[in-house]
């Protein structure tokens, strides 16, 4: 039944549109993620009233070609700026840049590639293969796993910001704080509005980052010293050999993806967590010598595989029930209710060579992303050897755009400034920036699933324990934190080398 | 002038106290006002962002307890940032704040050219008719780029200055 | 060189520009500002806002503002100039039921309309095959044996979907917890895994999952409607009396421009929506996904839409009076 759906896709896969579509995405893609400020879901959203004019599987062709594309995209301008170019590239930072200042950028970005391309060709294998299972074991998922999970995420942030415990979970409190600002969905009144329209759905997540990251480290270019001076980057050009350099990584790679496809099915977990937990876990295994975040290749296959692997992961739930993994994935859905087909175990049924065609451009769109990021690579590198007197004012006005472009708001702007003078006074005091991010995502996913557990519950808390998946999150939730305060003990005997000390 | 990395976090601790007072001042004020901030789950807004407020401060209080014992512990603490250092980062700000208010007032058009000299010359280049021709054919590419690839309207002001590729 | 005639170019542009301004409307792209996340519904007003593009020969983009019950959407437009550049796509919650529940300062008639776009119609489904509920009175009988005990939702609290389930409950004298979800799909994924007892289900995703859930109800009196749902009994059938008819039981959406907008832009904009929603590509489009093309034209707003303002307003004490059910019950 598989091996017939792909074929019966075969067709429609292969015509000359779907397949020019597909690699247009991937570059328009690629291009999207490395924008400070856009990435996969903008891309995705501006080029949708072109694909609902097209054959169904060109024009999803298309938008997943941009999906996968904007997710790798992130990395390069992660490792060339430093600025993640979207939240999902945001622990490429950690060993990409390194790499970057310790002269192999184009190594490093060839690695994103591969990593990426291969982390999202295994995501496709468990799309093709483990959905059915993957797809039944999530779907069981209800609020009260939600919110246990989202305390697993939460401690993540504490397992990765290794300069300080308590300065990450600060951050990450912080994060979660800002995610309440706007309408409360439950009792409806407006939280830390303060009257204003343009607070009532909070700040947008889009312009927190592109502050955070892009406008703070804006601001820190500028005191060096050699703003007007053309960088000496040797412009190396990364053959197809970082494929076998990230072929090395074979263990991480497949555990990595692994961890990407599981946290991709489950909806609201998304790339951002799966790249950080790869990270972590990737550092956790990793033996001393290696050093990670001082340039290990292997943290940048981690977060790469993972965040693609994510994609694929993400398609699962969606094609199989229709239920998003994400924002990004939402949209997809969107656009195949349009194109006149309804995601869901019917689709698998009444129409399998739409499945096969959306698993054949999905698989292509990583195939294409490895050979044309590749062979794309020195344009990207190039990047790095315009002056930085030419680089800031391009960024700070790209950021300005791309954030205005979200929903017209000059307010958005504001707020990215805003959080542009945050992100500068928390560098300046060594607080690490992504758990704010991390924390904005899982705050609405944590209060709203766990008043909604409380809402179902009959007997309040005991709800989280009645129920043996919740239970079991639980239990592993206990565990960490014990781990990480072990840890985190442990490490304080020793003089622990920070990890992102310059981050 | 120099000040120590250890006076950078109780700016940070500052401005976290401030964002827990606001938490509790509009707990008290506009929600209670509005009537989210008492009830069950259904109805009570202000849990939540509470817990987590009181929980941020409380890790502030744990941070402030372990510094007292490990004082001279973590060098990064120690390490100076220089006052003269941060002029340029401090101007980069300024420019932005302004070009942000004149943006919605003037327009893109009229103000994007401005913002990107001010902030070459601020980078050390010369004002030069080259780096005001480099800004202006930078705000224009990204302005076409944009309004007629990706179908975004950039901000008109009140002349209404949009240029209709 | 270059660089002086690249300078000249500019400012030339610069001031085409401005003289463009006196040129025929509309000669730049034209902004929709949605009021909902990304999903369905967007890609509907896409459909939409893709022909109506073509007909005025300019790209329509449509906006996502969510926030709010839909009411940032329109604070956002209003505080546009009324140079018809800006459409509000006035889904009926912040157009009608936000000012009736008084958490809008605006009516509808401080809109200019432009044409009807869409309605989808809602029904209340349970898990398929649930063995406690067979029928729309064994939920009923239910629900008044274990008062507060039934788990719901309606997606959004206080949103359409919220009044027209809490009047239809109040009718039976049932009170149930309404549970809130920020996207209809992690509900209805609940009710599959039996968290939630019943749910709102609009006809797109009854059409997506028929073998998902069982309609016990059709929130409409309308013969299409109840079509839609392969024939699952409506309101009419089980003798409820919602004191709703016609559109007000449903969702829908109407474009409109600010009221300051000159009479021959809107009739520009008039002209270009009601080509585009005759168009046979746009109406089978939309019929596709499960919502319904409307036909009305702006000289119909006032009878189709006062109707609509003036029932909603008479029945939203149902939501208090469940709010108030629920507080004696905890």
């Amino acid at each position: 039944m598989l091996i017939d759906s792909i074929l019966s896709g075969y067709g429609l896969f292969m015509t000359p549109m779907a397949i020019g579509l597909t690699l247009l995405g991937v570059l328009f893609g690629l291009v999207v993620g490395a924008l400070p400020g856009l990435g996969p879901l903008m891309g995705i959203i501006l080029l949708l009233p072109v694909a609902i004019g097209l054959p169904p599987v060109a024009a999803m062709g298309f938008l997943i070609a941009i999906f996968v594309g904007g997710s790798c995209g992130g990395s390069i301008s992660a490792i060339l700026l430093p600025i993640p170019g979207t939240p999902l590239a945001a622990a490429t930072l950690f060993d990409g840049y390194p790499m970057a200042k310790k002269g192999r950028a184009s190594d490093a970005i060839g690695i994103a590639i591969s990593a990426s391309a291969i982390g999202g060709l295994f995501g496709g294998v468990v799309l093709i293969l483990l959905a059915p299972a993957l797809a039944q074991f999530a779907s069981n998922f209800a609020p009260p796993e939600y919110a246990a999970l989202a305390v697993t995420g939460l401690i993540a942030i504490a397992v990765i910001s290794k300069e300080s415990l308590l300065k990450g979970l600060i951050a990450g409190c912080f994060g979660l704080l800002i995610a309440t600002i706007g309408t409360d969905e439950f009792s409806t009144g407006y939280r830390f509005t303060f009257d204003s329209h343009h607070m009532l759905n909070g700040f947008h997540i889009v312009a927190v980052v592109v502050g955070l990251f892009a406008i703070s480290e804006m601001a820190y270019q500028t005191m060096s010293d050699d703003l007007i001076k053309k960088p000496e980057i040797e412009i190396a050009r990364p053959g197809f050999g970082s494929i076998f350099l990230t072929l090395k990584h074979w263990k991480n790679l497949l555990r990595s993806s692994t961890i990407g496809a599981f946290f991709g099915t489950l909806p609201g977990a998304g790339g951002v967590i799966s790249s950080f937990t790869s990270y972590a876990v990737a550092k956790a295994s990793a033996g001393p010598d290696e050093k990670y975040g001082e340039g290990a290749e292997g943290g940048v296959v981690a977060t790469e595989s993972a965040n693609n692997s994510t994609v694929g992961g993400t398609l699962v739930p969606s094609l199989a029930l229709g239920i998003p993994g994400d924002a990004s994935s939402a949209v997809l859905i969107g656009a195949l209710l349009i194109l006149g087909f309804f995601p869901g175990p019917t689709l698998f049924e009444q129409q399998p060579e739409i499945v096969g065609g959306i698993f054949l451009v999905y698989l292509a769109s990583n195939i294409f992303l490895l050979i044309a990021g590749i062979l794309a690579t020195p344009l990207f590198v190039y990047v790095l050897r315009i002056p930085k007197a030419y680089l800031i004012p391009i960024v700070l006005l790209l950021c300005c755009i791309g954030t205005y472009a979200l929903q017209a708001s000059v307010f958005d702007l504001f707020v990215m400034l805003g959080f542009g003078i945050v992100g500068i006074l928390f560098r300046a005091a060594n607080y690490p920036l992504s758990p704010i991010v991390i924390g904005i995502i899982l705050g609405p996913l944590l209060e709203n699933n766990l008043r909604r557990s409380l809402l179902i519950s009959d007997n309040g808390y005991w709800i989280f324990l009645d129920r043996p998946i919740s239970a079991i999150l639980i239990i592993v939730n206990i565990i960490l934190i014990a781990g990480a305060v072990w840890f985190a003990l442990r490490g304080k005997a020793h003089s622990n080398t920070a990890l992102m000390d310059k981050h | 002038m120099t000040i120590r990395k250890k006076y950078l976090n109780w700016l940070v601790i500052l401005f976290l106290s401030v964002v827990i007072a606001v938490v509790f001042q509009q707990i008290f004020t506009s929600m209670t006002e509005q009537g989210i901030a008492s009830g069950g789950p259904y109805d009570n807004a202000a849990a939540y962002p509470r817990l987590i407020a009181i929980l941020i401060g409380v890790l502030i209080a744990l941070q402030f307890v372990l510094s007292q014992f490990r004082s001279t512990e973590n060098d990064s603490d120690e390490l100076v940032v220089n006052i003269a250092d941060l002029r340029r980062p401090a101007i980069l700000l300024s420019i932005f704040a302004v070009y942000l208010t004149l943006l919605g007032i003037l327009g893109y058009h009229l103000t994007t050219t401005p913002m990107i000299v001010s902030v070459m010359v601020l980078c050390g280049m010369r004002f030069s008719l080259t780096t005001v021709g480099a800004a202006l054919v930078i705000s224009f590419v990204l302005a076409y780029a944009f309004e007629v690839y990706l179908k975004v309207v950039l901000p008109g002001g009140i002349f209404s200055l949009n240029i209709p590729w | 060189m270059r660089i002086k005639k690249l300078i000249a170019a500019s400012i030339a542009a610069v001031v085409i520009s401005s003289s463009a301004a006196l040129a025929e409307f509309p000669e730049r792209t034209v902004e929709n500002i949605f009021p909902w996340s990304a999903g369905v519904a967007m890609s509907v007003s896409q459909i939409i806002a893709k022909a109506m593009g073509e007909e005025l020969g300019v790209s329509l983009p449509v906006v996502s503002t969510p926030g709010a019950a839909g009411t940032k959407a329109f604070k956002t437009a209003m505080n546009r100039p009324a140079d018809g550049y800006t459409i509000f796509d006035g889904y009926v919650a912040p157009l009608v039921l936000q000012p009736v529940l008084g958490n809008a300062d605006w009516t509808y008639k401080d809109f200019k309309p432009l044409h009807s776009a869409v309605s989808n119609a809602f029904s209340i489904g349970v898990k398929k095959g649930d063995p406690r509920f067979k029928t729309f009175e064994d939920l009923m009988e239910y629900g008044k044996a274990n008062p507060g005990k039934l788990r719901y939702s309606s997606g959004s609290r206080n949103n359409l979907p919220h009044m027209v389930i809490a009047k239809v409950l109040q009718t039976y004298g049932v009170v149930a917890q309404n549970i809130p979800y920020k996207t209809d799909g992690d509900a209805r994924k609940d009710l599959k895994a039996g968290v939630l007892d019943f749910s709102f289900i609009n006809v797109g995703a009854y059409l997506q999952d028929k073998e998902g859930f069982d309609i016990l109800l059709v929130l409409s009196e309308l013969d299409g409607a109840k079509k839609s749902y392969d024939g699952a009994p409506n309101i009419t059938d089980l003798g409820i009396d919602t004191g709703l008819s016609g559109l007000a039981p449903m969702g829908w959406t109407w474009w409109l421009v600010h009221k300051d907008t000159p009479d021959e832009v809107a009739d520009v904009l008039r002209e270009a929506m009601k080509k585009a929603m005759s168009r046979d590509d746009v109406k089978e489009a939309i019929t596709r996904v499960g919502f319904v093309p409307l036909e009305w034209d702006h000289t119909q707003y006032d009878d189709v839409v006062g109707p609509v303002s003036g029932q909603l307003g008479a029945m939203g004490n149902a939501l208090k009076w469940e709010e108030e059910e629920l507080k004696k019950l905890n």
